[in-house]
């Protein structure tokens, strides 16, 4: 059996204002598993993200690349752990795209050279060769959600979160990240609401809802069980609803 | 949503262009210097700066229109001070107006003043629209960062460029919003609450997004240090640029203090 990478044990986490964001969570992911997280929206996806990489603390233990995350070890914790956030603007802070891409790989005081190569080599593999001298605000919505996922593939982690990256993508621009993501050899962690992409690309699906963990197990399986999907605010993905001819929505 | 950038003209490709960008921003600073140090009323002194900013003008091929909306975006601040000084200045009256027991006095060496004045503040700002029309912003602050100008000012201006776009694409979209419900029309004091909102909201994106940055940076590792990618190096011709336009100013310092005292 593969060793985990990425472990939570009873992960809690209250909001200043008192409102409980995390429930105990527990789960932990193999290296080389691809892991949809789903679950409506205030679940509590994106704060378990952010508690991952240390940017709200949580209670609980969090386990990262063999790293137990606390105060003192964030920052080994955020070398494994490529987190590519929902808004490619705020992920995109630097005038060039180049040296935006460079930005984790300079930060961790590599050679000039391997930087470079390390640039080349991750926007290549998104599909954005050339790319160095543009400025971010001028890529589209599609260029500037591949960028940022180059920004962290540069560090090479050895995880890899995003978080609703389909969001606001066109149909062609969705297509190209769900052929682009399986080819990445990072253990990937999907969070969203998009289950067509996640049952493409993810073979084991979370799935939460108030804080907690309510079902886990092999996409095929979670995401074909209608009632739970339903229970949990929801859709059978429409590749699914298709294949049963059931496009008809329910009353 | 699109904007103009403020270096639209910059990816040119003529031999200001290909000049080194510290080169052109020492240069920049060195016309700069010789057009303030120049004496009150010496209006002789300004014309080689006048000439070599011509000749950059020209050799980079920038049209007259870019410069000139620019530089009248630009004016109105500067003109704000410099209207006062014809009646500020004590001198001969050229014009007065009695306002009241009050008389309103123009003299003439207000007038020179603030024609001085004008002139001089043109000089600066055209010197920095051609630096900006021929160098791409991020440049100019990368030639900042190797000419040792302190690394919290250059970072703060490359966020400010970076996300000066983001925040006013921000701000309209949410001017629309409230246009598509109000038409453009209402009672005034209801707009001014609707724009009082506008940009309280804003105000709190702005410091939301600040906050989801700080996030991305450190999940890459930031440390508060930031550190730069790419080496620039000068060439013979950027020297000859730099000690040229320098020897330039100085000359012209020196002529204006020994011929007008």
């Amino acid at each position: 059996m593969a060793e985990p990478v990425l472990e939570l044990e009873d992960v809690r986490y209250r909001y200043p204002t008192g409102a409980e964001a995390l429930r105990g969570v527990t789960f932990s992911v193999e290296a080389g598993e691809r892991v949809g997280l789903v679950g409506p929206n205030g679940a509590g996806k994106s704060t378990l993200l952010l508690a991952m990489a240390g940017f709200v603390s949580a209670q609980g233990k969090i386990r990262v690349a063999g790293h137990r995350l606390t105060r003192g070890t964030a920052r080994d914790v955020r070398r494994h752990l490529g987190l590519v956030f929902q808004d490619a603007d705020n992920q995109l802070f630097m005038p060039r795209v180049g040296d935006d891409v460079a930005f984790g790989p300079v930060t961790m005081g590599l050679a000039p050279e391997e930087v470079r190569s390390r640039v080349a080599e991750a926007l290549a593999s998104v599909g954005l060769e050339g790319y160095e001298a543009r400025e971010p605000y001028h890529l589209s919505v599609g260029e500037k959600r591949r960028a940022a996922l180059a920004t962290v593939l540069a560090m090479r982690p050895q995880i890899l979160a995003l978080d609703e990256p389909s969001a606001n993508l066109d149909p062609r621009g969705r297509r190209m990240l769900i052929e682009l993501l399986p080819g990445l050899s990072n253990t990937l962690l999907l969070i969203g609401h998009d289950l067509d992409m996640i049952l493409d690309v993810c073979g084991r699906t979370i799935v939460m809802d108030a804080g907690r963990v309510v079902a886990d197990g092999p996409s095929s399986k979670v995401l074909a069980d209608r009632d739970l999907l339903e229970t949990h605010g929801l859709e059978l993905p429409l590749t699914l609803a298709a294949r049963n001819g059931d496009t008809e929505p329910r009353p | 949503m699109h904007h103009r950038m403020l270096d639209h003209f910059a990816g040119g490709e003529t031999p200001v262009h290909r000049l080194d960008p510290a080169a052109k921003t020492v240069a920049l600073l060195a016309a700069v210097l010789a057009t303030v140090l120049v004496g009150r009323e010496h209006f002789l002194p300004l014309l080689p700066t006048v000439i070599a900013l011509a000749a950059y003008h020209a050799l980079a091929r920038a049209p007259v229109w870019y410069v000139a909306k620019r530089l009248l975006v630009i004016s109105p601040f500067a003109a704000a001070i410099i209207v006062l000084f014809p009646f500020l200045e004590p001198g001969r009256a050229v014009w007065t107006l009695p306002v009241g027991t009050w008389t309103v006095e123009v003299t003439r060496e207000g007038l020179l003043r603030a024609g001085h004045l004008a002139a001089k503040f043109l000089l600066c700002a055209w010197a920095t629209v051609l630096l900006l029309a021929t160098t791409r912003f991020q440049d100019v602050l990368q030639a900042l960062g190797r000419l040792r100008v302190p690394r919290v000012f250059v970072v703060q201006l490359a966020f400010l460029y970076r996300y000066l776009w983001v925040l006013l694409d921000e701000g309209m979209r949410l001017r629309m919003a409230r246009a598509a419900r109000d038409g453009g029309a209402g009672p005034w004091r209801v707009r001014f609450q609707s724009s009082v909102g506008v940009v309280g909201v804003l105000f709190l994106r702005t410091y939301d997004r600040a906050e989801r940055i700080y996030w991305a940076m450190t999940a890459r590792g930031f440390d508060g240090t930031l550190h730069g990618t790419t080496q620039a190096h000068m060439h013979l011709t950027d020297w000859i640029v730099v000690i040229g336009v320098c020897a330039a100013a100085v000359a012209v310092v020196v002529w204006d203090r020994v011929a007008y005292g």
